[in-house]
């Protein structure tokens, strides 16, 4: 089977979980083949785990006065700063059916994350995965993901970390002002890092996309041609994005 | 409303608010960054929560019993840990 891979695109928060869904969707009806997406979000956005609580986890002042962004996800797990400058955000969508992938939740994150390894590997890096979801380098976070199921088809979306600034992250999640100290700081960046970190030099977009690309594509054994969306999807994701994403009773369900 | 929170070791955070009225179930919400497959389900088991007793012996029984279904999947946490979360939320006050 052929991949689609739609090459690093920049779209706002609620459009990129949108066009996740619309894949979903057309991918599901067997009309849209497994497709690797990659992308980034403008503005800077937080998105929010589908159990999560909007109030508890976000503040939404400072969003508001930053113009950052707020979208609720459709997988669980946890918020995420997305910030423009600092991270990739890729997703996976196939069907449930597709051949190597273990129908156990828990063993295909790490299958579909191997391709990740794979391209932090080629950047000199040792990177592990570590069970339920992330994948670290010197044993600090480095990427996230979240998986979900429906109709038949596996969506896994999940974010490389580029460069990371923890104040700005603390100003958009909910972490009250006097936790923001100094001990706080340092004691989350002993757990979470940055290719920025890590190599001592901020990555380029497109050098770490195409690494990606490498390594899903040899990790799970793939051959693919770069597409954009089908007008299939383009419809949809702009129904979605409309009716779901951008909808305050979505972002605030909880 | 009574307000409780559990994280589970080597797993993931669970909220739970329950709001009492008589000796029922108003309201019950849980919110956290665990994973449940597929993902509608937790508002069926808010549902199965909503108007019964506020008795350990019903909670326990019907948390139990809705994770025993074989559709669902939960990682980072436990049936068990939604029952303790909920016993916790139920003595706060």
């Amino acid at each position: 089977m052929i991949w689609r891979i739609i090459p690093l695109t920049v779209n706002k928060a609620s459009v990129n979980m949108a066009i996740d869904s619309a894949i979903l969707d057309e991918v599901s009806a067997g009309r849209s083949p497994p497709t690797l997406r990659l992308y980034r979000w403008k503005p800077s956005a937080v998105s929010i785990g589908y159990f999560q609580s909007v109030n508890e986890e976000v503040n939404i002042e400072a969003c508001r006065k930053k113009r950052v962004d707020i979208v609720r996800r459709i997988t669980g797990g946890g918020a995420v700063y997305h910030s423009y400058d600092g991270e990739i955000t890729y997703s996976v969508i196939i069907p449930e059916s597709y051949e190597g992938i273990p129908k156990d939740i828990i063993s295909s994150y790490e299958v579909i994350c191997r391709g990740i390894i794979k391209a932090l590997t080629w950047l000199g890096l040792k990177a592990e995965f570590k069970p339920v979801n992330d994948i670290t380098v010197d044993g600090r976070k480095i990427s996230g993901n979240a998986q979900t199921r429906r109709k038949g088809v596996i969506l896994q979306h999940g974010t490389i970390l580029l460069d990371l600034n923890i104040k700005e992250m603390f100003n958009v999640l909910k972490v009250s002002k006097e936790k923001i100290s100094d001990k706080l700081i340092k004691a989350v960046e002993e757990r979470v890092t940055s290719l920025t970190n890590v190599t001592g030099m901020k990555p380029d977009f497109t050098k770490i996309s195409q690494l990606l690309i490498k390594g899903f594509s040899e990790s799970l054994k793939f051959t693919y041609k770069f597409n954009s969306l089908t007008p299939a999807e383009e419809k949809l994701a702009g129904e979605y994005d409309k009716k779901q994403f951008s909808s305050t009773e979505w972002v605030f369900r909880r | 409303m009574n307000k409780a929170e559990l994280k589970v070791k080597g797993g993931k955070l669970i909220k739970c608010s329950v709001e009492i009225e008589g000796n029922c179930i108003k309201t019950i919400r849980y919110t956290g960054d665990f994973f449940l497959h597929p993902e509608e389900y937790i508002e069926k088991l808010e549902n199965e929560l909503t108007g019964i007793p506020a008795s350990p012996e019903t909670i326990k029984t019907i948390i139990e019993e809705f994770f025993k279904n074989t559709e669902i999947t939960l990682i980072g946490a436990s049936a068990e840990d939604f029952v303790k979360v909920t016993f916790n939320c139920l003595e706060a006050h």
